[in-house]
């Protein structure tokens, strides 16, 4: 369950000149329920990648109420921040792999935060591998795959540890229609067993192909929902 | 693939791998450097060389205070003379000094030279002659319990009416000055200890700080997938503790040989009693001597110094990390 109401957001001033930055969200009041899938849509620079930040806890609102997973964010303390975010799953629109761990321990990191056994994280591991077509490549370093695959990577990293939210930034801009399409398919599934999901995307032929409720932006400001 | 097979990876070599693997939060490389310990090891041999100073000037000042202060010379003229106090039966000033110090409160020894001892003492100026013409005046040595200051001007007072002209010297006035040196050579040294473990303190801070700018990305990642504070401080904790036993162990083996030269050459003025233990080629008997040549407490310190290093590079780090990651969300 998400919850926003009246949710303002600035990132921080550029520095020394103190110049401040703009607005990149204003008034947003909106709700998703458990189990809810929407498609965050938008112009460039209309503010989705931010509010992704703002729903994966990666920067506090400037104003207004936030509520993630049943926690108002306001009056959370860092410990139960940290808890909530292993329930989150991100994929990052730049992917956010880290280049010096092989796929297999990328892919791992959330599992580890969540001190499962080694035999637990091999075996869901290997499996979501297989899943995203990358059984072959669990050794390889993120540089040397191709931009389809380190998203994948991304996309396996999101979902491996079942979070209650999944957040993804164009997760198909690197991928083929078939992969796409599959990556549709396995949201499809998570949101039928509760989890709740938004998909920021300029994929016009995605969007005709799995129509659902959509959440759109303009200049930082919630335009359409519905 | 094959490295991953646990069924080709039994037991413990299996454990060990996975082990290593649950490293993968690519914190290994964001840990401070291998010049840590050996900067560590250079300042535990400072520390253990300034605590050795300070445990030695204690060790001084206890003795220079107690030992020399607290004795009185006393010289009765003309001893064998009939003292001024009508007693039965009549004494000798000498016996009557001696009775009425007998008595003096916080007393802890009373000693009449005897002739021997006499002619040694006058030996640089009468020679070497046991019967002197002249009748010397007895000397009287009064130890004082170290607690118990003498009061020289009171016991003066009173043993002048017993035996007029009856002389009381105080030694104290150099044992206290030396004392005193010794407290405040103490005090240097403790501040020298504090000094070190500023640096040390500023040293680690920096490290880490340096090690943390290194791994920005991965550490802001790990934050962001909901690792907490306390976690990612804690591996960099640990490995810094490490770090830093490593470098205090080598730093007290390293000390050791200068300590125990120092405290050869500190003997002779620590203990008059017994002589400083002879180099030996045996190692077993050196190791034994060895402890019998350092004082206990700067063995003690010695012993403490890896564990002392290893809470300080635990305490900095924690808190360095905690500050670190409180400008992030
Ligand atoms: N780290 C940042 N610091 C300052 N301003 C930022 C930062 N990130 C984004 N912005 C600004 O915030 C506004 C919204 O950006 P955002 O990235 O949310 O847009 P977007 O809808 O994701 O665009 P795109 O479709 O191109 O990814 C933009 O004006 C952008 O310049
Ligand atoms: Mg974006």
């Amino acid at each position: 369950m998400i919850r926003l109401r009246d949710v303002g957001f600035r990132y921080d001033a550029g520095g020394a000149n103190g110049t401040s930055a703009p607005v990149a969200l204003r008034q947003l009041s909106f709700e998703v329920p458990q189990g809810g899938f929407r498609w965050l849509l938008g112009p460039s620079g209309a503010g989705k990648s931010s509010l992704l930040r703002l729903l994966a806890l990666g920067a506090r609102p400037t104003s207004g109420m936030l509520e993630i997973l049943g926690s108002d964010i306001g009056h959370a303390s860092r410990t139960a921040l940290a808890r909530l975010r292993r329930r989150i799953g991100v994929v990052h629109q730049d992917f956010r792999l880290l280049p010096d761990l092989p796929v297999f321990d990328n892919i791992a990191l959330p599992l580890r935060l969540q001190h499962r056994p080694e035999d637990e994280v091999h075996d869901e591991v290997h499996a979501i591998l297989d899943w995203v077509g990358l059984a072959s490549r669990a050794e390889a370093r993120p540089p040397q795959l191709s931009g389809g695959e380190q998203q994948r990577v991304a996309i396996a990293r999101a979902v491996i540890h079942r979070p209650a939210l999944v957040l993804a930034d164009e997760p198909t801009n690197a991928l083929d229609e078939y992969q796409a399409n599959r990556l549709m398919e396995l949201f499809r599934d998570l949101s039928g067993l509760g989890t709740t999901i938004l998909v920021a995307t300029h994929n016009d032929a995605l969007i005709r192909r799995y129509p659902a409720h959509e959440l759109e932006l303009a200049q930082g400001r919630l335009v359409r929902n519905g | 693939m094959a490295d991953r097979d646990r069924a080709a990876r039994p037991g413990l070599f299996a454990q060990w791998h996975r082990a290593r693997r649950a490293d993968g939060l690519a914190l290994r490389r964001a840990l401070p450097d291998r010049l840590l310990p050996l900067l560590v090891a250079a300042m535990a041999v400072l520390a253990a060389l300034a605590l050795a100073g300070a445990t030695g000037a204690q060790i001084l000042s206890a003795r220079w205070s107690s030992g020399a202060a607290s004795m009185l010379t006393i010289q009765i003229p003309d001893p064998e003379a009939p003292a001024t106090a009508k007693t039965t039966p009549p004494l000798t000033r000498a016996d009557a000094v001696l009775a009425a110090l007998a008595d003096t409160p916080g007393a802890a020894r009373v000693h009449r030279l005897d002739k021997a001892e006499l002619a040694t003492l006058l030996a640089p100026w009468l020679g070497q002659q046991n019967d002197f013409a002249l009748t010397l005046p007895a000397i009287v040595e009064l130890h004082m319990q170290a607690a118990r200051p003498a009061d020289a001007d009171a016991l003066a007072r009173r043993l002048a009416a017993t035996a007029p002209g009856t002389l009381v010297e105080r030694n104290a006035e150099w044992g206290e000055r030396l004392g005193r040196l010794a407290d405040s050579l103490h005090s240097c040294a403790l501040l020298a200890v504090a000094i070190v473990v500023g640096i040390a303190v500023v040293l680690i801070a920096a490290t880490t700080r340096a090690g943390l700018a290194a791994r920005r990305l991965p550490i802001e990642l790990i934050h962001a997938m909901g690792a907490t504070d306390g976690y990612i401080a804690g591996r960099f904790a640990r490995r810094t503790a490490l770090l830093a036993f490593i470098g205090g162990l080598a730093g007290s083996v390293l000390a050791l040989p200068l300590l125990v030269l120092l405290s050869r050459v500190a003997a002779p003025f620590a203990t008059s009693a017994t002589p400083p233990p002879t180099p030996t080629a045996d190692w077993a008997t050196g190791w034994t001597t060895l402890a019998h040549t350092l004082p206990t407490p700067l063995v003690a310190t010695l012993l403490a110094l890896a564990p002392a290093a290893a809470l300080i590079g635990w305490l900095t780090t924690q808190a360095t990390v905690r500050a670190w990651l409180r400008t992030l969300p």
